[in-house]
């Protein structure tokens, strides 16, 4: 039902969101707003690669803060030490996280379950170690700073309302490419992997291969959005490999719904949102986290999206029941 | 006629509990074979055997010329076995033409998608029922209409031979009989099925050939009509 539905609706809902994405600054003026809205672009297409990975092909993984930090890293790197343009430094960031992805996919993706988590988390300490350690190139925990923003030509986009209208097209390119895939004969095998895989050898399919694609896809998507980020922020510091940023972007899923990438994109929203508007909580805004968290998945057990979805559809259709 | 499944000799053990001794099968080209035994016999474990899910420690498996016995089970797959598993096991969230498409997988890479309407076709025809509820999601199906699915998702790899195990089961009588029913036409279009059951009375009903399985061993076979008529079957199986 939801999957047949959502078929046709993706592509059509994904016209106007994208115009109304690319005029939205008309309206908000260059800002605060901007700001918030460039960091929901970035949440967004680790989100999305991530929904692909664990919501499509039903893989849990816990190392995309990894493939967030060494997109960033290797951007920064390339940049700073190199002298490469940001655009050339993050296609050739890609690159090595993929490769990366690849090595790594290829030994943990034969692994399952829980197992499959746990050497996935362990790549991602690997990693945060690596990172605060190997100081002579990475800045250890100082960190990276003075990375060079993204340009065009002489023109820098340092300003939010340029990084804006670099981040939102990506990410809508990102999108509709997702979208396009989970409905491709592609999707429909990942999908059958994540529901039964023994089946899917039984009709032929290669089964690791598949999740070894998804895995470096899916971590590539995470890449991206952390090379943008080391030149939309201009720094980087290991937190962008910890742990907790790896935990809160399967929240962010958590919230939006595992198997929708639209959901991804509202949980996103929501978890930079409420991020922004706890700031005044400081710490305690983990908390506000995890009772919001609770309460979602209490209300909402498949995520928001689909929570919001049916609850609209329950109301319209049952005026005149018993029902809420 | 030529023989679509030689099994010969196999031993299969789980770690270190033999299964399975010594058992031997064959299907021949247009053949229904059934493999009756009581709950525990070892049915599912030649299933698995023969999918290549589990190793054999001795013998072989040779399907249309080719030895099977130690390839994986994507492997098998390619060589043209496809299976009706038990419970059916179809991709519940998912459309019943998503279900029907992935049992095509290799028919896709290998002869694109014209092909594969075709196939479409024939198998709307065999089940008009599922035409009619091509966009449903497949867990939301009945029971029987789930078993159709099934089965024409094994169609649907246009296979050399269809492993069918325990297509009955879980299934109201009355549905039974539709199930069999349908086993039969496949039959008249001359698939090679090998059918393995629980239900005996019905299995012997359909099949050509029998094979009976008792504590991993075969303990007799011959002609589906003969064995239903002989003493043992009868107070074994047949309970008449």
């Amino acid at each position: 039902m939801f999957d047949t539905y959502m078929k046709d609706m993706n592509r059509l809902v994904w016209l106007p969101v994208s115009a109304g994405v690319l005029a939205l600054p008309l309206l908000l003026g260059d800002g605060y707003y901007l700001n918030v809205l460039n960091f929901i672009a970035l949440y967004s297409m680790i989100a999305i690669g991530l929904c692909l990975l664990i919501g499509y092909c039903g893989q849990l993984s816990i190392s995309h803060s990894a493939f967030f930090a060494i997109g960033a890293y290797s951007s920064a790197i390339l940049s700073l030490r190199f002298g490469f343009h940001p655009f050339v430094a993050i296609l050739i960031s890609q690159l090595i996280s993929a490769v990366l992805a690849l090595g790594i996919g290829s030994v943990v993706l034969r692994l399952k379950g829980h197992y499959l988590a746990i050497a996935t988390l362990s790549f991602t300490i690997i990693v945060e170690v690596i990172i605060v350690e190997a100081a002579w190139v990475t800045g250890g925990l100082q960190g990276l700073s003075g990375i060079p923003p993204l340009s065009l030509g002489s023109m820098e986009l340092d300003t939010d309302l340029g990084v804006y209208y670099v981040v939102w097209p990506v990410l809508l390119l990102l999108l509709l490419f997702a979208l396009n895939l989970i409905d491709s004969r592609f999707g429909r095998v990942i999908k059958g992997i994540r529901e039964n895989e023994d089946v899917m050898r039984l009709f032929g399919v290669g089964v690791y291969g598949y999740k070894v694609k998804v895995f470096v896809l899916s971590s590539v998507y995470a890449s991206i959005a952390g090379s943008l980020y080391a030149h939309f922020i201009g720094f980087v510091s290991p937190s962008a490999a910890s742990l907790s940023f790896a935990i809160d972007i399967i929240m962010v899923l958590a919230f939006g719904g595992f198997n929708l990438i639209w959901g991804a994109m509202l949980g996103a929203a929501a978890i930079t949102y409420l991020t922004e508007y706890l700031t005044d909580f400081a710490d305690f805004k983990r908390v506000a986290f995890g009772v919001a968290l609770v309460v979602v998945m209490i209300i909402f057990p498949s995520g928001l999206l689909p929570g919001l979805q049916r609850w609209l559809k329950a109301g319209r259709r049952a005026p005149t029941g018993a029902q809420r | 006629m030529t023989t679509m499944i030689e099994i010969s000799n196999i031993d299969v053990a789980y770690g270190k509990v033999p299964v399975l001794s010594d058992v031997s099968l064959t299907v021949a080209k247009g053949e229904i074979v059934t493999l009756i035994g009581a709950n525990g016999a070892g049915k599912t474990t030649l299933f698995r055997a023969l999918t290549g899910v589990l190793p054999k420690s001795r013998g072989s498996i040779v399907l249309d010329g080719k030895d099977i016995t130690r390839m994986k089970p994507d492997r098998v797959a390619r060589e043209g076995l496809a299976v009706v598993p038990e419970g059916r096991r179809l991709f519940g969230p998912m459309s019943v033409l998503d279900n029907l498409m992935l049992g095509s997988f290799l028919r896709l890479t290998g002869q694109g998608k014209g092909a594969v309407n075709e196939d479409l076709d024939m198998v709307f025809d065999l089940f008009p029922r599922l035409a009619e509820r091509r966009e449903q999601l497949a867990r939301t199906l009945s029971g029987g209409e789930q078993q159709m699915v099934a089965i024409s998702r094994a169609l649907m790899a246009r296979p050399k031979v269809i492993l069918m195990d325990e297509p009955s089961i879980g299934l109201a009588p009355i549905i039974v009989r539709e199930v069999f029913d349908v086993i039969r036409k496949l039959k008249e279009s001359g698939i090679t099925i090998l059918l393995i059951e629980q239900n005996a009375r019905m299995a012997l009903k359909v099949a050509d050939r029998a094979y009976v399985m008792e504590i991993g061993r075969i303990t007799a076979e011959g002609d589906a009509g003969d064995l239903r008529q002989s003493d043992i079957i009868r107070k074994l199986y047949l309970a008449a």
